[in-house]
């Protein structure tokens, strides 16, 4: 199954610029309804009102991180199975384990491009092998 | 108890004023008051003025990305022009580097300048390093960024490149 096109996206950063180049690199892939929230807790607000297909999402933010942020979706049964990819400068071996025993359906390391970010989000909405 | 002899005494205490008025002279050479009135702050001004110089040219080159891409290409001539155009405007703005580089060097030398003097300070104070944190807020802040492992961007060979990211959650799907 590919990824569907019209499918809202939320993108979560802290970082207006990283959040235009997400949306852009986006627009490019297809995907036109994009909202965009700061942190988590704006983030959490935001799921909790529309249905998105896809959570794209920066790890460190205040007041709510983006793992705080995985995980709290991860523990409300409305939100629980929507696709979360992190996306972020968070290298360590330690921050990937953490992320994946939360629940995260993919990893993208900042900086990143295009191929990668389509990569990703086409891996999420693959067919289990 | 052994009582010194007053010659004893008076050479301890002569050597104790003589390391008083060294570590005075020391003290004064650290200039902490121009490092904490100067040096300090002209380096936090030095780097919001990069950061917000970055972040101005980033905004201008995707700002010329987004109106290129958004062009009507059905007059190519209309096209080009306006691309030719567009790509000035983006060397232009990409002479941000030069100053931004300025700024980070003039950073780096007062860094290595108040480096020079902590060290020599403590090395003739023979200052060691007290355990724990300054204050209840850093200690809360610390234990913050260690429980939500926020580590920042990792120096080249610190953290994991993407294929090793990928390999690593390929591995713990497995389990």
């Amino acid at each position: 199954m590919a990824a569907d096109s019209t499918m809202p996206i939320l993108i979560v950063d802290d970082y207006k610029t990283m959040i235009r180049i997400i949306r852009n690199l986006l627009k490019q892939l297809g995907f036109e309804d994009v909202d965009e929230a700061a942190d988590g807790k704006e983030a959490l607000g935001k799921l909790r009102e529309k249905k998105y297909g896809l959570v794209i999402s920066d790890w460190n933010m205040e007041p709510m991180t983006g793992y705080e942020l995985l995980r709290e979706v991860r523990a409300d049964p409305e939100l629980a199975k929507t696709p979360f990819i992190m996306v972020t400068a968070e290298s360590k071996t330690e921050n990937v384990v953490a992320a994946k025993k939360a629940g995260v359906n993919n990893y993208i390391v900042k900086p990143f491009n295009a191929a990668t970010l389509k990569n990703k989000i086409d891996a999420v909405f693959a067919p289990a092998a | 108890m052994r009582v010194p002899k007053n010659s004893e005494l008076e050479s301890d205490l002569r050597k104790i004023a003589e390391y008083i008025v060294t570590l005075r002279q020391e003290i004064a050479a650290l200039q902490a008051n121009e490092m904490h009135t100067e040096k300090i702050p002209s380096a936090g001004q030095e780097l919001a003025a990069v950061v917000n110089s970055t972040e101005g040219a980033t905004n201008e080159i995707m700002a010329i990305a987004e109106k290129v891409l958004s062009a009507d290409a059905s007059d190519a001539a209309a096209y080009k022009a306006l691309v030719d155009n567009e790509m000035m405007a983006l060397f232009e703005t990409c002479a941000f580097q030069d100053l931004t580089g300025q700024r980070i060097s003039r950073v780096v030398k007062t860094l290595e300048q108040i480096e020079m003097r902590v060290s020599r300070f403590a090395s003739y104070a023979r200052v060691a390093d007290q355990a724990g944190f300054s204050s209840k807020q850093e200690a809360e802040e610390a234990e913050r960024r260690a429980r939500l492992m926020l580590n920042g961007p990792s120096i080249a060979g610190d953290g994991n490149r993407q294929i090793e990211i990928d390999r690593l959650l390929a591995s713990l799907r497995g389990e």
